[in-house]
């Protein structure tokens, strides 16, 4: 009965635009006064306080500002020649471009709204000039910018891997493959698209240009080897990978001298800003992790799902339409941090791997970054598009269609997102 | 009035999170290559997590004046006037309630921890470290109170603030790119 009116308030002051943090914190605090009294109140300073220290979270600011730096020092170009040079041959390469360049970018920064604004408004007003029409060209963008936050660095990745306490080091490996997988289907879409309404190539394959547009965009390849090969290769953390990006960033910035003092502050100034917005969250979840343990919640879920089946495949299926719901309302970083402290006891007790299950909830928030009506992807490669919502979602299904089959695909074989995990930490 | 005294704590918290950005960036960068030379320092942990939470709450008092905390606004909006007005006062009345209750636990703790100093920087009080929680939980109702005008005359004209804050960085980034 209490654990119902928790829930019903905090849905309630989640409706009233309440910061979701301080409806997590203040619906806690409602449930320690009911268990344990108003002496319970001192303590919400200090978790609010320890909940904001948590060391691993560094990598958090260092993402968001190496993103940052990066969206303003002016490698989308290059990038655009250099994948345009690789695939602009293909019909549709236009739209492939958009993809790939998405992956990449994806490799570097922690923010998919950011991207879709960088990225988006040089590629789209492009894309509609050549034939796209704004709602392809929209969910293109919208739906390649949310598959990046299954491949690393990923904010959500780092977020559930501190509230499941698993490696984001392996959780970030298990991300690799099913983004390929993701991106190739896309891609295949798109070509889908381009010859069902007659849409152009780019240019003819050419050694030499590919040649010339690598050279030009080498040093941006820094940043996914940094990343990448430093974290794969076991060399740095992902928080010290984080630093290290936010080094290179400068550099590359610097090397291509588009980047100056006042960009720079801009980065900075991101990059604290969305930082504190999550790590609010996190804190207010350590309040409500509190209240949670002491009334043995997860565990009692966890129970009263054992008691329906043991079945792992049937829990996974149940808590995939679960998160897909929950990303129909819910912020990605907001939707982990309520949901995965309570599921993980379950997860647990069902056998299921917490790494799979953590690349199994990325990817249907990912999704969930696709529906209306929250959809702060969506919305934004919509609003660089001018294009309806819903004349872009009818386009788009076909999208998200290949996000729900890569989905299912690793949520039932489990190899796809572990093969390459236990082939580096096995 | 209102609206200089915003201006004014707006630029102080702007340069105040950038400052801190800077300086966390700055030990990040300097341990992760101390590290891979084959050293670390003793303080590194400790610190950077304490900028973290620095960063967090005087972030969160600026995202709060910008009204850039995470929400769901789609059912506030929806509701019918003057219903709507009434549910938004509600609603700044639990938040502001959140921050003065962690305002009062934050003052209490500090009471509590003085005397104690941080485990690798001895000469470092505890109490200046955790002052950010009650200085935090302040400057947010602070920054909530100088930002409810605007927020009352959107939601009443119907405006979803994240819709609002999704056309001005597509326009910043349409111009950047010569789209616009």
């Amino acid at each position: 009965m209490l654990m119902l009116g928790i829930f019903v308030s905090m849905v309630a002051m989640i409706c009233l635009n309440i910061p979701i943090a301080v409806a997590l914190a203040v619906s806690a605090i409602f449930g320690l006064i009911v268990m344990e009294g108003t002496g319970a109140l001192v303590t919400v300073a200090l978790d609010m306080y320890n909940g904001s220290t948590k060391f691993s979270l560094i990598a958090i600011p260092m993402f968001v500002l190496a993103g940052a730096i990066m969206n303003a020092g002016g490698i989308t170009d290059r990038l655009i020649n250099f994948v345009s040079a690789i695939i602009g041959f293909v019909r549709g390469g236009l739209a492939m471009v958009n993809i790939g360049v998405s992956l990449f970018f994806a490799e570097i920064s922690g923010s998919a709204v950011a991207d879709v604004a960088a990225m988006g408004s040089v590629l789209i007003p492009q894309m509609k000039k050549r034939g796209y029409g704004g709602p392809l060209s929209a969910a293109v963008t919208s739906s390649s910018a949310s598959l990046a936050i299954i491949i690393p660095p990923s904010i959500p990745m780092i977020l559930y891997a501190t509230s499941a306490n698993v490696s984001v080091e392996q959780l970030f490996v298990a991300g690799v493959v099913p983004g390929l997988m993701g991106a190739a289907g896309l891609m295949l879409v798109a070509h889908i698209f381009a010859r069902r309404y007659n849409l152009p190539t780019e240019e003819a394959f050419n050694f030499q240009r590919l040649r010339e547009t690598f050279v030009d965009a080498l040093p941006a390849f820094a940043l996914p080897v940094i990343i990448l090969g430093g974290i794969f290769g076991g060399f740095v953390t992902a928080t010290e990978a984080a630093g290290l990006a936010v080094l290179a960033a400068i550099a590359v910035s610097l090397f291509y001298r588009q980047v100056d003092l006042k960009h720079l502050k801009n980065a900075m100034l991101d990059g604290g800003m969305q930082t504190a917005v999550v790590m609010v969250l996190v804190a207010a979840s350590v309040v409500m992790g509190g209240f949670l343990t002491r009334a043995q919640v997860p565990q009692d879920i966890a129970q009263g799902i054992l008691n329906i089946t043991n079945n792992k495949w049937v829990i996974l299926l149940i808590l995939n339409f679960f998160f897909l719901i929950i990303g129909f309302f819910l912020h990605s970083a907001a939707a982990i941090i309520l949901v995965v402290p309570i599921v993980i006891p379950l997860i647990v007790a069902a056998d299921i791997n917490p790494i799979h299950f953590g690349l199994v909830v990325t990817l249907n928030l990912a999704i969930g970054q696709q529906t209306p009506p929250v959809a702060s992807v969506l919305i934004t490669a919509c609003a660089v598009a001018r294009a309806n919502i819903w004349e872009v979602s009818k386009v788009n299904i076909w999208f998200i269609l290949v996000l729900l089959t890569v989905l299912l695909m690793c949520t039932y074989i489990p190899s796809i997102p572990l093969f390459l995990v236990e082939y580096f930490y096995g | 009035m209102l609206s200089r005294l915003k201006t004014v704590l707006e630029t102080f918290l702007e340069w105040f999170v950038i400052f801190l950005m800077v300086i966390l960036t700055f030990v990040v960068i300097v341990a992760v290559l101390w590290r891979l030379a084959g050293s670390s320092f003793s303080w590194y942990d400790e610190v950077a997590a304490i900028l973290l939470a620095w960063i967090t709450y005087y972030g969160a008092a600026l995202a709060a004046l910008r009204r850039r905390h995470i929400g769901f606004d789609s059912v506030l909006l929806s509701i019918p006037m003057p219903a709507r007005m009434w549910a938004v006062t509600l609603a700044e009345a639990i938040t502001a309630g959140f921050f003065i209750l962690l305002a009062w636990s934050g003052f209490t703790v500090l009471q509590v921890m003085s005397g104690m100093n941080l485990i690798s920087l001895t000469w470092v009080p505890v109490t200046f470290t955790q002052s950010v929680i009650p200085i935090g939980a302040v400057l947010f109702l602070v920054c909530q109170a100088l930002s409810l005008p605007d927020y009352w005359r959107t939601t009443a004209s119907g405006i979803s603030l994240e819709h609002a804050e999704i056309e001005e960085e597509v326009e910043h980034e349409m111009k950047k790119a010569g789209n616009a």
